[in-house]
């Protein structure tokens, strides 16, 4: 158990020293900015009449800090703030603290992402077996193109043609925002009917996206694991087909999980593109109009968000490893 | 399944556990399919420790490979049978039958035995998933058995059962192999290179246990290597393969002593270098041969050989009794080999 600790340890110090990174890395960007939108604001409080005592407060709130203070100091201030959990206030969204904000949105993408993420995994490892298992036949080929195809198609245009097919041409599908605005919100029938066929589209993209990349991920995997000596010895011994598939399902889908934790970052990240096209206002499409507005505060809670959500899924990927990998438990 | 058993345990004295006839094994290659064992004639005597040696790429794994019926694809056996007593031919079994035979009729430790187990689970873990392969009822009894052979060979069976692979040392992985090859009861075990992979302290400890356990459970052996110090430590019986093709067998002391054929008269020389007797050393000139370099006409072995004819190019030697006990595939006269052997 004691590797296990230290490795986590280690996980949760890089990951630590990443979202300070992140966050000196945005406290550094608002500075190097032309124009420092700090000073812009304050600037244009003093325009509208404000006394410079009220408008040097005011920026505080916004940013966390102003730039009447020696640098130094002004990163401490933010930095403090920030352990406070206190991200500032957003611009666009007037006076209302960032956290809360982010709050607000963050469901909108965590609950696609990650289911979209769980379907795909499921369905795109159960076909990795398959087509690597049945490599040589047809459907074994067929199956493997089907992922390759996929996995090479970018992001945006199966998006786009996601939402052409089943809204614009079938219309079987609604499109944008995250449920009909007619319904009440809450834990009624409508609504949540309403909830799920909103998502469809955006988790279908996201699964879509990673299907192929789980599958022939998990094909080469197996046929890795096809190939090594336990699994010819365990035949030789007469262990049942059944026994050994298990055998090779579980020793292969080792590796993957690292590339599980990864993933979460990629589909955060990706989130931007697809949530903007289906205009549903998830935690992607929130940074999109903070960059847009010029919400810097926003922008910056945005970016440690994501910084913290791969944070934690590399530590999760960790202890799933070690669950099942005797060899990193010690 | 044991009404065959019971049918064929009477069986006579001195007979073959295993008797291979005929046995040709091909593999798909660019080149069409290749022969990497060739006719191959070989009995294992009941009880007897048979050694099978030759070069890398002889076709020694896949003859033992041949007695679980295992040729990986794209090989597959085209003729010929393996005759295993209380079995029948091996050869002509699949599906169930075949998986049945594996583990409790034949035991197999194989050549990577290094990383023979599955290192999720541990040993005991796997020990069961064997016994219910095998419609173990007693699993209690099979895990008793499981720590008895492990004790017989000196480590904690206790403890080895409770680990995993990567907490096993070399030697100690394979002893576990044995162990598994073991535990059904089977009555022949096939060892294929069980100490290639280990430093020469394990080595010896190795081979002291499999002849331990081969005189204690009365098991019939085949030592796959090619090592001929192995050979000459623990085997009975010596078999020399050679492109395919088993070129020499007898008496294990007997061909270590007096070889027949100037190919097994090359490798003990080859090994008397390696052993640093620099008076007898000889090298084994030029390479093995793979499936596609083979010679496809004639001796198998004339491109090396010293003794070669104008015969040799054109009839393949046939595998014959020249002496008592003793066989050889080679056209030149067994007293000139004998002869220039003497150094050797
Ligand atoms: N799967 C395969 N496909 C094609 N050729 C193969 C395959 N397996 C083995 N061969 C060929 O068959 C021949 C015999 O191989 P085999 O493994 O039986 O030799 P070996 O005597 O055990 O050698 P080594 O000492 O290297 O284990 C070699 O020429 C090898 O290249
Ligand atoms: S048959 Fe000819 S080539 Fe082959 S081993 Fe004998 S003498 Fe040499
Ligand atoms: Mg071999």
């Amino acid at each position: 158990m004691k590797g296990l600790t230290r490795r986590l340890l280690v996980r949760l110090g890089t990951g630590l020293v990443m979202v300070w990174v992140v966050a000196t890395f945005t406290f550094f960007l608002v500075h190097a900015l032309p124009g420092n939108p700090g000073d812009a604001q304050y600037e244009q409080y003093l325009t509208q009449g404000m006394a410079p005592e009220t408008a040097r407060a005011k920026v505080a709130v916004i940013y966390g800090f102003t730039s009447h203070e020696p640098l130094l100091q002004q990163y401490t201030s933010y930095m403090w703030q920030l352990l406070q959990g206190n991200l500032g206030v957003s611009i666009s969204y007037t006076g209302e603290p960032v956290v809360q904000v982010i709050r607000a949105a963050l469901p909108w993408t965590l609950f696609p992402v990650l289911t979209g993420l769980v379907v795909s995994f499921l369905v795109g490892v159960t076909a990795g077996v398959v087509a690597a298992v049945r490599r040589s036949s047809r459907w074994g080929g067929l199956l493997s193109l089907s992922g390759s195809l996929v996995a090479g198609v970018p992001s945006f245009v199966l998006a786009l043609l996601l939402a052409f097919l089943f809204h614009t041409l079938w219309q079987i599908l609604p499109f944008g925002d995250t449920s009909d605005v007619t319904l009440e919100p809450g834990f009624n029938g409508p609504y949540i009917a309403s909830v799920i066929s909103h998502a469809v589209l955006p988790v279908a993209t996201y699964a879509l996206l990673s299907y192929g990349g789980w599958l022939l991920a998990m094909k080469s995997s197996v046929v890795s694991v096809l190939g090594d000596d336990f699994i010819l010895a365990s035949e030789l011994r007469g262990i049942t087909p059944l026994t050994r598939m298990r055998y090779i399902a579980r020793n292969a889908i080792l590796p993957l999980f690292t590339v599980l934790a990864l993933s979460l970052g990629f589909m955060f990240g990706g989130s931007v593109l697809i949530e903007d096209i289906f205009d549903y206002p998830g935690l992607g499409n929130l940074l999109l109009k903070s960059i847009g507005a010029r919400d810097y505060p926003l922008m910056g809670g945005a970016f440690l968000l994501i910084t913290v959500a791969i944070v934690l899924a590399n530590i999760l990927a960790e202890l799933l490893y070690s669950v099942i990998d005797p060899r990193v438990r010690r | 399944m044991t009404d065959t058993v019971q049918l064929t345990a009477e069986r006579a004295e001195a007979a073959a556990e295993v008797s291979v006839r005929d046995l040709t094994v091909l593999y798909r290659t660019d080149q069409g399919e290749l022969p990497a064992v060739a006719h191959a004639d070989i009995d294992l005597p009941t009880g007897t420790i048979t050694g099978l040696v030759g070069e890398s790429g002889s076709g020694k794994s896949t003859l033992a490979l041949s007695l679980m019926n295992a040729i990986p694809a794209p090989g597959r056996i085209s003729s010929g049978s393996i005759q295993v007593n209380g079995v029948g031919d091996v050869t002509r079994l699949e599906g169930r039958a075949l998986r049945r035979v594996r583990g409790r009729a034949l035991g197999y430790v194989f050549q990577a035995s290094q990383n023979s187990l599955n290192p999720l689970k541990t040993v005991g873990k796997q020990l069961l998933d064997l016994g219910r392969a095998h419609d173990v009822q007693d699993m209690r009894g099979l895990v008793r058995r499981a720590r008895e052979l492990a004790d017989e060979m000196g480590m904690d069976g206790a403890r080895v059962l409770d680990s995993y692979q990567h907490e096993l040392s070399g030697g100690m992985r394979q002893r576990v192999g044995i162990v598994l090859a073991l535990v059904l009861n089977a009555r022949v075990l096939i060892l294929d290179e069980p100490t290639t992979a280990l430093d020469m302290l394990s080595q010896a400890a190795v081979l002291e246990i499999v002849r331990k356990v081969h005189r204690q459970e009365g098991l019939t052996t085949l030592v796959v290597t090619h090592d001929m110090g192995v050979v000459s430590e623990i085997a009975d019986r010596l078999a020399v393969m050679y492109g395919g093709r088993i070129v020499e067998d007898g008496p294990a002391t007997e061909v270590l002593q007096r070889p027949a054929h100037p190919y097994t008269r090359a490798l003990i020389g080859a090994t008397a270098r390696i052993t640093g007797d620099t008076d007898t050393a000889r090298a084994l000139p030029g390479r093995p041969p793979d499936l596609t370099t083979v010679p496809r006409t004639g001796c198998v072995f004339r491109e090396r050989c010293p003794l070669a004819m104008d015969v040799c190019a054109e009839t393949e030697p046939q595998l014959l009794t020249w002496a008592p006990d003793r066989r050889r595939a080679c056209h030149a006269d067994p007293a000139t080999t004998a002869a220039t052997g003497e150094g050797a």
